[in-house]
């Protein structure tokens, strides 16, 4: 990688709700840092959003992934990085994982960093009292936990969750049919039960059913807000921009559920509806729409959006937003919320094999108008990467999309080439101007 | 009569040569600058080593040869590897390191040794060759300034640019670039430093940091990296008046225990010398008994 | 010592697919290649099939990189690679039920390359320690049955899969019994020629297998070995794919030998027999899953009771060696995780260990017999002190 070069200049305009979320985010955090002050017990957990049930129990969380994401956006990945490499993760592992494996080393061998006035914000989270594994497809995932529990000296208690991985065996397999997502849906189910009660036993409290189906009618409800504000940018110029959907995912993925995370996508409805009204786009000359593929590459979320509002090119949509985070919240019968749960966990973007994906993403092409896709090969993540040019090569053959392949990373800026991206973003731009008989 | 003693190490980029006596005392240490595909090197050094000594190769008790090209050398009785002998040769210029830093031409090294001299433990940089000799003369290059200006000219610059890695192939490049945007030499060259001493910090970490620390090889001479190192570790290094030498004194000193205790090799065979990067055959256990000695 | 049935044996390592084109053309049977590891071939095999296990190639990978990333292990690159230039063409089908997420990779562009060939998965449990874990592994491996009934249109009659069991037991233990006598004798059998007869395991007919075995054994029996001057090591990693003979060669070249190993191609393959007292040979498959993991644990398997740091000190002292080898393929992400763990544990002991990382590209063969000859040069020192 090269020298950091200053940052593009702001050209996008960026949406005014989005304030909001950045402080539901802000106290979510500054919460969790006081958890034990406040005598709340603290559960590690990555993977699909298993924090309802946490939640019933006023159990504080910290999602691996959130964690990681936060220290990656302010620049203070490093401390949590170098940890785990001088324990011995080898850079190529997941950087998700070092970073939370990283921020573990600190707590548990005592070197917080920071000065005696100042504590750096990587040894800031809590220690675990209890560890919940639910990761799908990607057996990274799963052995993060497994790792965490031995750094913590196996004295953690943890719950193992297998989420069974969609491949489509028979010929009956189509998206959320077929007999293999029903045997996966009843074993996951079955799992979340036994889930509750181990919680119960960590706890030693009677699981609080009510209060996770009040937990789930705000979750289901914010979910479906999101996905109409999401559909709403069919529009053009779209309202809004795939890298302001990645900061949206935190209230339908980590935050507490009540009625702020409804009354957020409330406004940001409004506040899109607005704009489609009045013709207002996110990037003030839209002439490109594109389509993210991959994992956000936090470290360089407003990076990306000036970089390419400065290309007049919006991100529209993306698989890690469009296909995950309560996806499916039709499906969830907030009386007896578990298999709809499972139905979500389980159709998650990566949790699918490729032919399902690649189906799902020409849909979102064609709904949003898409004219490219921005592969983004994020160096340690195998589980998005996978696929990735399977989907380049069939999406671009049924749609005639033309495709850019950036490499970067979740949290580690060492695989991020900038004149790399440069490069091949240009080239595609200019394909699609050949395409539209442009040159 | 007394013992004399020689040891010989092939770098990428230079030969060093170095005689001692029986008291262990340096009477000769030579470094030439040839590679290691022409032996000549190899070979111009032992002879300008013999002739500053006033001795002849018939004086010499016991050779060992070391570095990549070790195996090449048929007057050497038996090969030790660099790390060994990096260990070895900077035991006995700093008794009391108990780390050894030892960045060459194409080689990173740290290595930590015991209070006989023994190594421990040791990293190697994989296949980025960042920091090291023949990076630093690409870099040199694309800077258009001399090899030797690019340690004091860097300790002109402030570090305000950040490189996060930097490699060798593409060294060029990045440089024109950087150049491109109006950073000044000083400055590009006290980053480059920066983003070295961080990936020797990495080779550091996998070992554990150990305290006094030396520093051999080619690259000790280049006073922007020992400062940056430094700085980084907190505390000053040891580095002798030719840290080059370290590997070839270490190599010396294997010898006079050779000859000490009246091993006598025969010298290598020719079947076990030819290039330095070839394959091994299958089932092929040529230079077995070479090795058996115990070191 | 004849070398005959080593030979033959190289010979087929050398080539699965040579051998599983003559053996369809001989037979006319099917052939199923399987992904790594825990796959219960005995099935296919009770099918009437021949199990391959797939391996990594000595090609160099060309138009596998327009289908994967590089920054992926050899073994699924090089699978990926082999699939695009038409290298499974003797594949009837594919099966896979482990769940590394580089191998579920591997295995979807595999399907999409080949939409004609079915790629069956049964989703082998990680977890080992479950209230479920027994219920759902005897139910994956059910689910396996009829799978592969269905790809190959028969039916597996349990004595049918019991006879198999028999077979690959009987080959397992004699492969163990090389192992036994290895550990005692080192200099009896060279570390490639043992991989040959593993890698040879995993491709061959086992019957036929089972017969060069009785073969290579009766010799071993008479062989005297070496002096054991060398370094004893122990080898550990790899768990998909056989290592690079040329590493394995140049560890004993240097003046080390390898006493013993928990390598896929290795000890792995057949460390855990299928017990024959069941009445059910599913449960007793399934049995031999979870049995398998405490023998050699693997890590993508969860289990808070099973430690592979304590299984390498453990195996490393049996079997007298001086230091440990760790081989580790580039980009595994299993093994980087545990790697800390072994660090440490063998830092705390006092047993030094070297780590290597190993690719599919070409070796820098100079640099790793530095390392090698330098970690060799430490033990010694440690021996005399």
């Amino acid at each position: 990688m090269l020298a950091e070069l200053a940052p593009p200049p702001t050209t996008s305009n960026r949406l005014k709700t989005t304030a909001m979320n950045n402080r539901m985010v802000t106290a979510y955090w500054d919460d969790l840092f006081a958890a034990k002050d406040n005598g709340k017990l603290v559960c590690w957990y990555e993977g699909v959003a298993i924090n309802p049930l946490l939640q019933a129990m006023d159990i504080s969380w910290c999602h691996g992934e959130a964690w990681s994401a936060l220290l990656a956006a302010k620049k203070e990945e490093q401390p949590a990085l170098l940890a785990s490499e001088e324990r011995g993760y080898g850079r190529e592992l997941c950087s998700y994982a070092r970073t939370h494996l990283g921020t573990g080393i600190l707590r548990e061998r005592g070197q917080i960093p920071g000065s005696p006035d100042h504590e750096h914000i990587a040894g800031r989270a809590p220690a675990p009292d209890l560890i919940i594994s639910a990761y799908p497809y990607c057996s990274t995932g799963q052995q993060w936990d497994e790792m965490l529990f031995r750094l913590f000296g196996k004295r953690v208690p943890v719950f193992n969750i297998t989420l069974p991985y969609i491949w489509g065996n028979g010929s009956s397999h189509a998206y959320m049919q077929g007999e293999e997502f029903e045997d996966a849906v009843k074993f996951l189910t079955r799992q979340l039960r036994e889930c509750v009660t181990f919680i119960e036993g960590v706890t030693g409290r009677k699981f609080d059913w009510d209060r996770l189906s009040e937990i789930m009618s705000y979750t289901k409800k914010a979910g479906e807000l999101r996905l109409e504000a999401m559909r709403m940018c069919k529009a053009r110029p779209a309202p809004a921009t795939f890298f302001e959907w990645s900061i949206s995912i935190a209230p339908v993925n980590f935050l507490s559920a009540g009625p702020e995370i409804v009354e957020y996508f409330e406004k940001l409805n409004a506040e899109i509806a607005g704009r489609v009204a009045s013709g207002t786009g996110s990037v003030p000359r839209e002439k490109y729409r594109l389509f993210w593929d991959g994992i956000m590459n936090w470290g360089k979320l407003g990076w990306m959006a000036e970089k390419f509002s400065g290309y007049d090119a919006c991100m529209v949509a993306g698989r890690y937003t469009h296909m995950g985070f309560w996806q499916e919240p039709q499906v969830i019968d907030v009386d007896d919320p578990l298999e709809g749960m499972a139905r979500n966990y389980l159709t998650c973007p990566i949790n699918h094999s490729a032919p399902y994906m690649i189906d799902r993403i020409t849909e979102l092409c064609e709904f949003y108008e898409i004219d490219g896709l921005v592969m983004h090969g994020a160096r340690t993540c195998r589980a998005f990467s996978n696929p990735q040019f399977l989907i380049a090569q069939e999406v671009s053959k049924r749609l005639g999309v033309k495709i850019a392949m950036i490499e970067g990373d979740m949290i580690d800026p060492s695989f991020y080439k900038d004149e790399l991206v440069n490069s091949r973003v240009e080239a595609m731009l200019e394909a699609i101007d050949a395409r539209r008989g442009l040159i | 009569m007394t013992l004399y003693a020689m040891g010989v190490d092939f770098g990428s980029m230079t030969a060093k040569a170095v005689i001692v006596d029986a008291e262990r005392d340096v009477v000769a240490a030579e470094v030439v600058d040839k590679g290691v595909l022409i032996e000549e090197g190899a070979e111009i050094a032992m002879a300008q080593a013999l002739a500053s000594a006033g001795l002849r190769q018939d004086d010499i008790a016991a050779t060992i040869s070391t570095g990549y090209g070790r195996r090449k050398l048929d007057v050497a009785q038996r090969t030790i590897t660099e790390i060994t002998c990096h260990a070895r040769g900077a035991h006995h210029l700093f008794p009391e390191a108990r780390m050894v830093i030892d960045i060459g031409g194409q080689d990173s090294k740290v290595i930590v040794v015991d209070e006989a001299g023994h190594v421990q433990q040791f990293a190697m940089n994989d296949r980025c060759a960042a920091g090291t000799g023949q990076f630093m003369q690409v870099l040199a290059r694309a800077l258009d300034v001399e090899l030797d200006e690019v340690g004091p000219l860097s300790l002109e610059g402030d570090d305000a640019i950040v490189i996060s890695a930097m490699c060798t192939t593409f060294a060029e490049t990045e440089v024109i670039s950087l150049r491109a945007q109006g950073h000044s030499k000083p400055d590009i060259l006290a980053a480059v430093m920066e983003s070295i001493t961080k990936r020797t910090m990495g080779l550091i970490a996998r070992v554990g940091k150990r305290s006094p620390i030396a520093m051999t090889g080619g690259v000790a001479r280049n006073i922007g990296v020992v400062r940056a190192l430094e700085r980084r570790l907190g505390e000053p290094l040891l580095i002798a008046q030719t840290p080059q030498i370290a590997g070839a004194l270490g190599a010396a000193l294997f010898a006079l225990d050779d000859a000490r205790r009246g091993i006598r090799l025969p010298p290598l065979e020719p079947s076990f010398r030819g290039e330095a990067d070839r394959l091994v055959e299958p089932g092929g256990k040529g230079g077995c008994s070479r090795i058996s000695t115990p070191v | 010592m004849d070398h005959g049935q080593l030979d033959k044996m190289a010979e087929i390592a050398a080539s699965p697919r040579d051998y599983a084109v003559a053996f369809k053309a001989r037979t006319g049977r099917k052939v199923i290649a399987s992904y790594p590891m825990h796959l219960p071939a005995e099935i296919v095999h009770a099918a009437g099939a021949l199990p391959v296990v797939l391996q990594e190639s000595t090609e160099e990978i060309s138009v596998g990189h327009g289908l994967i990333y590089p920054f992926y292990c050899g073994f699924s690159r090089s699978t990926i690679d082999q699939a695009a230039r038409g290298e499974l063409d003797f594949a009837d089908g594919v099966v896979f039920g482990d769940t590394c997420v580089q191998i579920l990779g591997s295995a979807d562009v595999v399907r999409v390359t080949h939409p004609e060939k079915p790629v069956y998965f049964f989703q082998l449990l990680a977890c080992m320690r479950d209230s479920w874990t027994a219920e759902n592994v005897e139910e994956t491996i059910g689910k396996l049955r009829r799978g592969v009934e269905r790809m190959l249109d028969t039916t597996i009659t349990d004595q049918a899969l019991w006879d198999s069991i028999e077979l690959f037991n009987e080959n397992r233990r004699m492969i163990r019994r090389i192992y036994e006598i290895r550990r005692r004798n080192p200099e009896v059998i060279d570390a490639t020629r043992l991989q040959d007869v593993v890698k040879s395991s995993m491709v061959m007919d086992k019957a036929e297998h089972n017969a060069l075995l009785s073969g290579v054994l009766e010799q071993l029996a008479e062989k005297s070995g070496g002096p054991g001057f060398r370094t004893r090591v122990f080898v550990s990693g790899h768990m998909c794919h056989a290592p690079k003979p040329e590493i394995l060669d140049m560890i004993e070249e240097v003046g080390a030998v390898i006493v013993d190993d928990d390598l896929y191609t290795g000890l792995r393959y057949v460390s855990t027999d299928i017990p024959e007292n069941d009445a059910d040979p599913i449960r007793a498959i399934a049995a031999s899953y979870v049995t398998r993991n405490a023998n050699i644990p693997d890590p993508t398997k969860i289990d808070p009771d099973v430690d592979w740091d304590g299984y390498l000190l453990n195996a490393v002292e049996a079997s007298r060696a001086e230091g440990l080898i760790i081989l580790m393929p580039k980009y595994c992400e299993p093994h980087m995780y545990y790697y800390p763990e072994i660090k440490e544990a063998f830092e705390r002991e006092d047993i030094p260990h070297l780590l290597i990382e190993t690719d599919h590209e070409q070796l820098p063969i100079e640099s790793m017999r530095t390392r090698l000859e330098t970690f060799v040069e430490m033990l010694r020192q440690r021996e005399l002190a």
